[in-house]
This record gives structure tokens, C-alpha cells and sequence, in this order.
């Protein structure tokens, strides 16, 4: 449930910069050294909001094994605590990645 | 197993526990009254068992209609250790531990709502 | 009525009873050594307290109020004290029949019930405080 939300946003933000300047988020310098650098930068963002979904969903599970009675507090503080600060800085990154692509697109050619 | 929605879980949680409360709070009342059994709440696995398919379902109006004690079941525990001649089951060192419990798992409750509840709000917020 | 303020309305209830217990304590206490002012009287005759419980119908907890106040049959202690007043023909005085001891004791179990009673109303207002505290710094 909670997990889906930081997925939705992020995954929305990545695919449309992609999809409406391809090769936009391709890195310029890094690719031409090829494949051995691994990865552009819009899978950067895609691992970044993966794990971002992880943590949530990690938190939610660790909330609900807490609410049903058996959980040790400070876990369920520690995973809800790094949920949120994961959370904050995909919504930076967000904000970041939508303001840079206006940014762009206003640019004349 | 259906995906269980966190809020709603906390929301049945929170009922339980304020049941559980006032369980705690006849049984210190009545600590000397001759005859008065200690009385506790099911556990709260067996609430959840027993209500698995309603809790998915999102009931507005449902709790509302339900009396102080929200569907629970308040029953005379089995009194352990000795049985006074009063027949008066109550241990007041028991009583208490138990509300510290409740106070617990209350405060880790609220503190789980509000957590999420601002998550929720920080993604709409821009 | 919710079960919080159910809780509440039951130590209330639990604070009273207890309040009556210390009262009667107190009294006997008061009147450990009240004797008869006539010759072969009877002395104070010690009191005691019984409670009994009483399912709330609003709010579904058993609240504890007094059954009743009467007096401890058992019998008078005698003391040779010719001088006193209430001395009959042989010089004994029929004394109350309350022990300091017992007293005391009780007095101390009516303490620790009160607190416990105490906490239970501290513990429910905070349960309800925090509730409403959700809904706060948004």
C-alpha cells in the first residue's frame, strides 16, 4: 500500500523525462566508455526508487508484525525511521529530476 | 493471505487495547470485592482470526454501532497461584503490569499512525 | 460509551469505595479506646465495610460501590481498670473490639488500592490524550 506510492511517483517522473527526450538521462561522457560503467543514469534512478520501495514495504510489514503484538520496538522504530528519511529523499530527487526536465524543455534550441 | 491494510489494523489494535484498559481498570476497581472475578480480553491473534475477512473491507459506520466493549470478548481469566477464601481472584502487581503493556503498545500504536499518516502526506505535498 | 471513559468512570468508582474504606478505618482507630460512660456498658463496637460490584449498563464495566457498613460481632475484650467509669462490680471495663494492628494493616491496603486506582485514571486520560494528539501538528 505505502510502498506502491513512492513507486508510482518516481517510476511517472523517470519514464516521462525518458520518453520525452530519449537519451536525455543517457549520461554523455559515462556511456562512451561503454558498457563497463554499467549503468545510465535513468536505471541510477530506477535502483534508487527500487530500494526506496523496499524500505517502505519493509517498514509497512514491520508495523503490521508490531500492531499484531510480537515485534521489538526499536526495529519497528528503525525501519519506519529509515522508510521515512527514504521516502524525504525520493521526493527531493523527484522534485529535482521534474524541475531539471522543465528546465531543459524551456530551453531555446 | 489478503493484504492487510496498516491503518485499519491499527485502528482494531487501538480498540482492543482501550477494552483491555477498561478490563484492567473494573479489576482494580473490584480488588477487594468478595466473589469478583479477574476478568481479561481474548488475545488479540484471536480477534484477528476471527474477523480475517472483515478487516480488509474498509467499514466506516460498522464499529460505530457496537457497544463499549467493540465485539470483544471479556471473560474470567484462569486464576494462577492461590485461591482466596473470598474467592476473589484480582492480583493488584498483575493488574498493573498489564496496563503498563497497554500503555505500550498504545503509545507504539499512535506513534505507527502518525509516522505513515505524515509519509502519506509528504508524497501528496510537493 | 467508549471503553476509555468507561475505565474512567470505573476508578472513579474504585477511588470512592476505597475513600469509604479509610473513612471506616479512621473511625475505628478514633475509637480504639471508647469505652461505655455507665457501669457494664458496651464500648464502641468496631465497624466494617463490604463492597459488591455493579455491571455499569452504559459503559459495560463493573463499577464497585459500598454493599454495606455493619459491625464486627465478635467480642468485647476485658480489662481490669476499676477506676474507669464503665467498671462494673468487679472492676472490669469492656473494651472496643478493635485491634490497632488489624487497622493499620487494613488502612495500608486501602492505600495501595487507592494509588492503583490513581494510576488507572492517569494511564486512561493519557491513552485518550494521545489519541487526539493524531490529529495535531499537521
Amino acid at each position: 500500500m505505502i510502498g506502491g506510492i513512492g513507486a508510482i511517483q518516481f517510476k511517472t517522473a523517470v519514464d516521462g523525462a525518458e520518453s520525452a527526450s530519449p537519451g536525455l538521462l543517457q549520461g554523455g561522457v559515462g556511456t562512451q566508455a561503454g558498457e563497463s560503467v554499467g549503468s545510465t543514469f535513468a536505471e541510477v534512478l530506477g535502483q534508487a526508487a527500487t530500494k526506496t520501495v523496499n524500505t517502505l514495504q519493509g517498514a509497512e510489514q514491520m508495523s503490521i508484525q508490531a500492531l499484531k503484538g510480537d515485534a521489538d520496538t526499536r526495529q519497528v522504530v528503525d525501519a519506519v525511521l529509515s522508510a521515512q528519511q527514504a521516502l524525504q529523499t525520493t521526493i527531493a530527487i523527484r522534485d529535482k529530476v521534474v524541475s531539471a526536465y522543465l528546465e531543459i524543455s524551456r530551453m531555446s534550441i | 493471505m489478503e493484504p492487510v491494510n496498516l491503518f485499519d489494523l491499527a485502528t482494531r489494535q487501538s480498540q482492543w487495547l482501550a477494552v483491555r484498559q477498561s478490563a484492567i481498570a473494573s479489576n482494580i476497581a473490584n480488588a477487594n470485592t468478595p466473589g469478583y472475578p479477574a476478568n481479561d480480553v481474548e488475545p488479540f491473534e484471536k480477534v484477528l482470526d476471527r474477523t480475517a475477512v472483515t478487516l480488509a473491507a474498509t467499514q466506516t459506520g460498522h464499529l460505530g454501532a457496537e457497544t463499549a466493549n467493540a465485539g470483544f470478548n471479556v471473560k474470567p481469566e484462569d486464576p494462577n497461584g492461590a485461591i482466596m477464601p473470598s474467592k476473589n481472584t484480582v492480583v493488584l502487581e498483575q493488574e498493573l503490569m498489564k496496563a503498563g503493556e497497554v500503555r505500550r503498545s498504545f503509545e507504539l500504536n499512535t506513534a505507527i499512525v502518525k509516522a505513515f499518516h505524515s509519509m502519506m502526506t509528504m508524497v501528496v505535498k510537493s | 460509551m467508549d471503553a476509555l471513559t468507561a475505565a474512567l468512570k470505573v476508578a472513579a468508582s474504585g477511588l470512592g469505595a476505597q475513600s469509604e474504606r479509610l473513612r471506616v478505618v479512621s473511625e475505628n482507630l478514633a475509637n480504639a479506646q471508647s469505652t461505655g460512660s455507665t457501669p457494664g456498658a458496651d464500648p464502641y463496637r468496631r465497624k466494617t465495610i463490604t463492597f459488591q460490584s455493579e455491571v455499569d449498563r452504559a459503559s459495560g464495566g463493573s463499577l464497585v460501590e459500598v454493599n454495606s457498613i455493619s459491625r464486627d460481632p465478635s467480642d468485647f475484650p476485658i480489662e481490669f481498670q476499676p477506676g474507669n467509669e464503665a467498671a462494673d462490680a468487679k472492676g472490669y471495663v469492656k473494651m472496643p473490639n478493635v485491634n490497632t494492628l488489624v487497622e493499620m494493616a487494613d488502612m495500608s491496603e486501602a492505600n495501595r488500592s487507592y494509588e492503583a486506582n490513581l494510576q488507572v485514571i492517569k494511564q486512561a486520560r493519557d491513552l485518550i490524550s494521545m489519541t487526539i494528539d493524531l490529529m495535531r501538528n499537521q
